[in-house]
Parts: structure tokens; sequence; C-alpha cells
């Protein structure tokens, strides 16, 4: 394909921890390391910090709660106006908008721009959710994207039944390499070491059916240990347990990037209890690709992820005694866990980012081939008239 | 002026503009869905050719070769409302090929397989993209302003191509 100009637009804080803005960083590092020019226009909370150069500041967001967490997001006439010049100066060749159903700086860019527009549609919501709602005030603006890309089917199901639209479905991408080849790490190692993360103060991460499971676990291997990464209050969660379990459980806190790719490589098994709301599971293809046995709700997102239970072991969602029985079951069987992380590294190969970049290039291929390029729409420049 | 005229000249410039809102938007689409078939088009030629190129320099029967071969000529030369059928034709003949790579029976230059499956997947994103455009176009063409006012002119309104998502699977 040849290189061109790429305006990406992301719709949360850049300095905040979250899946659309990793997905977003590691997709335009890259389209930039295959020779293409990338842009990023988001939302920056605190701008004091060094960011990448290939980020544009568009101004402080604000936290307003979407599909269950608290999201940063940026709008207004002052946003809009940045995402105007940033359109007008940037002379592009397609702008890439991610979630731009949702209010946000991937919406209003998308409202001020004309010519080949890309989306990125991340969330999976129930049908009647508030979050895409209103959806025919949308639709002009969102029936102006040449194509869409779904993350998962689940997404697409959600896109549908909201838009009535369709999208080609492309998987998160994630550098397996990194993980596989990650350090291994003693305070995370152990045979009988289980691990968790998430920012689990979140009810729908089901850090609770996790702890709930707990007690059965231990029964038949005493020296359990689950280590638990992410930001949270973990006094809630070890106020309704045994007090001889306590020493059973390890809050680690929010690991840096590099410590993830080792805690994931390092740990026995990786546990994803989600009740819900998750439309991809990023986190499960990592743990797969660091060659790590995964066992996981069997919430639709991660089935499809873990194939049906071909390459990873599945739980009945919300049930802390079914996970403590797959968990025993998986940790006793050196032989079955041992295949089903390779089976899992195997499957995970194909949400690396060089297929999933070599696909989403072939949407900009098929979104450019009109020969048009990126400008400020006919209402916007009007308005934009001095 | 009275406040009746004035509202009456308000309410008359919010309809001028609604309508060169709809017209502009109206436009876009009918635009998009030229460009978009111009793409797919030119795809399904491609592959057309390809088809040929693959039966001159495979190993495949007779009877395969045959099936390719007229397959691919009568995409190439159908007429607009044959197109989507002779296409989808040439889809399940193509799949003929991908059985005998699989079954390990095939000799056919690797780089003309790997450009079959490259193809096929740039069509898939293709009719993607066009029946989007198609059914955005239809959707908004039957609003009521749009047809009182006539804003849609002389276009024709978009054919809707029945491509089957499912002849395409190359997996």
């Amino acid at each position: 394909m040849k290189k061109i100009r790429i305006g990406m637009v992301c719709p949360y804080g850049w300095d905040t921890p979250g899946g659309v803005q990793s997905h977003i960083r590691d997709l335009t590092e890259h389209l930039i390391s295959e020779g293409h020019y990338v842009s990023v226009l988001t939302p920056i909370t605190d701008d004091s910090l060094a960011h990448e150069d290939y980020v544009v500041n568009a101004g402080k967001p604000i936290s307003i709660p979407i599909n269950g967490s608290v999201a940063k997001v940026l709008f207004g006439p002052v946003a809009s106006s940045r995402a105007k010049q940033w359109i007008a100066a940037g002379d592009f060749d397609l702008l890439h908008l991610h979630e731009p159903a949702i209010p946000s700086l991937s919406l209003l860019a998308c409202s001020a721009a004309e010519g080949p527009l890309v989306g990125t549609f991340h969330v999976s919501t129930p049908k009647k959710k508030a979050i895409y709602a209103i959806g025919p005030i949308l639709e002009p603006i969102v029936e102006k994207l040449t194509a869409r890309i779904a993350v998962s089917e689940l997404a697409r199901f959600t896109l549908k039944d909201h838009f009535e639209t369709d999208a080609v479905v492309i998987p998160n991408g994630i550098d397996g390499s990194r993980y596989a080849n990650a350090k291994v790490i003693d305070k995370y190692s152990g045979a009988t070491t289980v691990g968790f993360i998430g920012r689990f103060d979140e009810p729908r991460k089901g850090l609770q059916v996790l702890v709930d499971s707990l007690a059965i676990v231990s029964r038949f291997i005493p020296d359990i240990k689950f280590l638990v990464a992410g930001p949270g209050d973990s006094s809630e969660f070890l106020k309704n347990l045994d007090q001889q379990l306590h020493n059973r459980i390890v809050f680690l806190g929010r690991l840096s990037d590099e410590e993830k790719e080792s805690f994931l490589r390092s740990i026995q098994i990786y546990v994803a209890p989600n009740t819900g709301g998750e439309s991809f599971g990023i986190v499960l293809a990592e743990a797969l690709s660091a060659g790590t046995a995964v066992i996981a709700s069997d919430i639709p997102a991660f089935k499809a992820v873990l194939e049906n239970g071909q390459v990873g072991d599945l739980f009945v969602n919300e049930d802390s005694a079914d996970l403590a029985r797959v968990l025993v079951a998986l940790l006793k069987d050196n032989e079955r866990r041992s295949k089903l992380a390779i089976k899992g590294k195997l499957s995970a190969q194909k949400y690396d980012w060089q297929v999933v970049a070599e696909q989403v290039e072939s949407v900009y291929e098929m979104a450019i081939a009109g020969g048009q390029r990126v400008s400020l729409s006919s209402e916007s420049k009007f308005w934009s008239r001095r | 002026m009275s406040l009746n005229n004035l509202l009456l000249l308000l309410s008359l410039v919010l309809i001028g503009w609604y309508l060169s809102f709809l017209a502009s938007r109206l436009d876009r689409l009918h635009h998009r869905v030229e460009t978009s078939w111009a793409t797919l088009d030119s795809l399904l030629q491609k592959r057309a050719a390809l088809a040929q190129e693959i039966v001159q320099e495979s190993n495949l029967d007779p009877a395969t070769v045959y099936l390719i071969s007229t397959s691919a000529t009568s995409a190439r030369y159908a007429n607009m409302s044959d197109r989507s059928a002779a296409e989808s034709v040439l889809s399940e003949s193509l799949k003929l090929v991908l059985d005998a790579a699989r079954s390990n029976s095939l000799q056919l230059p690797s780089e003309l397989l790997v450009e079959l499956s490259d193809i096929t997947s740039k069509i898939k994103i293709a009719i993607n993209i066009h029946l989007e455009a198609v059914v955005a176009t239809k959707n908004l063409r039957q609003k009521l302003f749009i047809r009182v006012f006539r804003l849609a002119g002389r276009a024709p309104l978009p054919i809707k191509y029945a491509f089957e998502n499912d002849v395409l699977e190359n997996n």
C-alpha cells in the first residue's frame, strides 16, 4: 500500500489507562513503523508530562459515566474548533475515528470533516442502553463514515442494533512477542499462583467471584496464592473473607506495562471472572500470548477468544463454586495445563498487530480508493467563515 | 415588521437551511455509492483475471478448469442485473482451488494463491463499504422532505446487489 497521511482521533484521555487508548497507541506505532504519517488528536489530562511525538493535545477531558465505568471525554465549542484546526492543518488522506458514536472528540471530528472517514467501534452494550440512545440525532454524522470497523462480533451486533449498519470485524491486536519473551519474575511465579488484572472495584470486573472461590480452592490446595494487580481499594474484598485466608491474597497495585508482561508470563493460571460488559477481553489474549493457561467466565466475549473452551477453560459466569472446581482441576493437572497454554499461545497469534494492522490497512485502501482527501465539511466551513 | 412576519421569515430560513443540509447529505451519499462501486467493480474484474491466470498456471483437472474459466468470463461480461449472480458462481468455483490447495494436490505458484486470498478479503471489505452506502442512500431517499422537494434530482436509485458474504468465506 502507498504511504498515506492518517489523522487518528482518540475519544478518551490519553494519559488514563484503557483498552481504547492502548489500541490506538499500538496501531499508531505500527502504522508509523510501516512508513505512514500518523497524527493522534486526543484529550490529555496532564499536559505537563511529555507525550509521544505524534500526539496532539485537544484539551482537558471531563469525567462522565459510560457503560458502567467512568470515561474521560472531551467536547464543547473549544474542542470542536481545535478539531477543525487540526483537520484543516493536517492535510490528511484519511481520518480514523475511534468510538465516533459517543459524545466525544471523535464525534466532533466526524461532524467537522468530509472525505474518507473510517470509524472503529469498541463498545458492546445490550440494546436500549443509554450510550448509543441518541441514535437518530447522530445518524447524519455516523452516516458519513466511509468504512466501519468493529473490534469484535459483539461490538458489530451493538452497532447493528443501534444504527442498522454493518461493520467489518477486525479484532484488537497485541504485540505477542513482548509477552512471550517477558522476564519471569520470582515474586509472581510459583506452582500455585493465580493472577488477576483489572480495576477491581468495578463490580463487572468480577474480582468478588474470584475471592469467593478462595475458601473452596484453599481446601484442596492449601498453598494457593491469588495475585491481584490493578488500582482499587482492597479492604472491601477482605472484609467478608476468613482471617486465615487473608495471606492467600496479595494486592500488587497498578503494574507498569513491563511488570504486567512479566506478571502474565510468570503466573501459573490467569483468571478473568468478568461478569459482563466486555466486548473483547484484550487481557485474555495477552495472557494467552504469554503462554499462560487461562480460565474465564463464559460471557460471550470470552467464549469467542477462548474458542468455546478449546484454548482455555470456562466456568459458569458469577458462579464462584464452579470457578473453584475448574481452577483446582487445572492447577492439579500439569500436563493438561501446559497443553492448554501451548494451544492458547498459538491461537493468540491471530491477534498480533502485524496481522491486525494489515487488515486495517486494507480498509484504509478501500476507503481512499475514491481519490478524495479529507477536508472540512461544507457546513463547518460555512460556520467558521468570518 | 410584525412578529408574525419575522416568524415566517425565520421558519423559511430554517427550512431552507434544512433542505440544503439534506441535499448535501444526499449528494455525499450518492457520490459514495458511485466511488465504492467503482472500487468494488475493479476488484471483481481483477479477480476474474486472476482466476483465468490461476487455471492456466495450475494442474487442476479439465472439468474444474472449464468451470472456473467460464464463470470468470461470464462474471466479466455480465450486465448489471446478472452481475451479482455471476460473481457468486465465480466465488463458488474458486473454492475448488482452495479445496485442492488444502488437500495438497494443487500445483500452483504460491504467489497466485496468496494474491487470491488477498483479493478475496479486499472484496469482502469493498462489498461491505458499498452496501453500507447503498442502504444509507436508500433510507435517506425515503424521507418525506427529500421526496417532496425532489432533492435526489435525476440520480438513479442505487441497486442493492445481493452479494452473499458466505460465498466469499476463504478459510
